[in-house]
């Protein structure tokens, strides 16, 4: 991956992140479980592993934390990586270093690993059994 | 390299590359000494059909993105619906040409 290549990518999902949580931000939570942008759960009626975190986010942002582990714990990963990521591009661009890419870098291989791959795809996996339990 | 095993090689796996690429790589196979011929032919390379396949069926999970190494964008993808549904229907027609840029990479290792 390339430094700025990475920094765009990175900046336009922030960005669209936002965005998106500005036009879901007056959703009634509790009221949402019609089907939303999700293709998946449009097509199969089932939720997906990810499914819920546009839900968590707001309920964050509400002040909510138990709500938001509830509703998807994806959603915690999300609202740092949106707090984070914005601000270490920020402090890179500015210091014209390349931290973050090396970060990144570091934990894909330290992701790729059998024994951290393994438990981490189980509790993917787990995650999504709960959607689907919980009917999201 | 003789000129007859590089053809067989690129003939069985222009596939793997962009176009493009085909010219290049032949010339630098030839220049090649025959000591790597071992090497080449034994190169793991991926399949852009099947990462097509990958990608229409499981694109949505990052499946497709986990499978070429790209660990953190299948994160990224997994994290966030597909990248809002968006990104999976973006990745259906950008994947094959990730696949054989990532083979391109591989590849480029051994020959220079």
């Amino acid at each position: 991956m390339i430094r700025n290549k990475l920094y765009v990518l990175v900046s336009t999902a922030c960005a669209t992140g936002y965005i998106w949580l500005f036009i879901n931000y007056h959703r009634n939570i509790s009221e949402s479980f019609e089907p939303g942008i999700c293709l998946f759960k449009r097509i199969t009626g089932i939720p997906c592993p990810s499914c819920g975190s546009t839900r968590s986010v707001l309920s964050i942002l509400k002040g909510d934390f138990i709500g938001a582990l509830f509703w998807n714990p994806f959603g915690v990963i999300i609202m740092s990586i949106l707090i984070l990521a914005p601000l270490w591009i920020l402090y890179d661009i500015v210091l014209r270093k390349d931290s973050l890419l090396q970060v990144y870098n570091r934990s894909e291989i330290f992701l790729r690993k059998k024994w951290i791959a393994i438990p981490l795809i189980l509790l993917v996996i787990l995650n999504w059994i709960w959607n689907i339990y919980k009917g999201l | 390299m003789e000129a007859q095993k590089v053809d067989m090689f690129i003939m069985t796996n222009a596939k793997y590359f962009e176009g493009y690429q085909i010219a290049g790589i032949r010339e630098r196979l030839i220049a090649l000494e025959d000591s790597k011929w071992a090497m080449i032919s034994s190169v793991q390379l991926k399949d852009p059909t099947i990462s097509l396949i990958v990608s229409i069926l499981a694109g949505h999970f990052g499946i497709d993105r986990f499978i070429l190494g790209d660990t953190g964008l299948g994160i990224a993808k997994l994290l966030t619906c597909g990248g809002l549904g968006i990104w999976t229907i973006i990745d259906w027609f950008l994947i094959m040409g990730v696949t054989r840029e990532k083979n391109m990479h591989a590849i480029q290792q051994l020959l220079y």
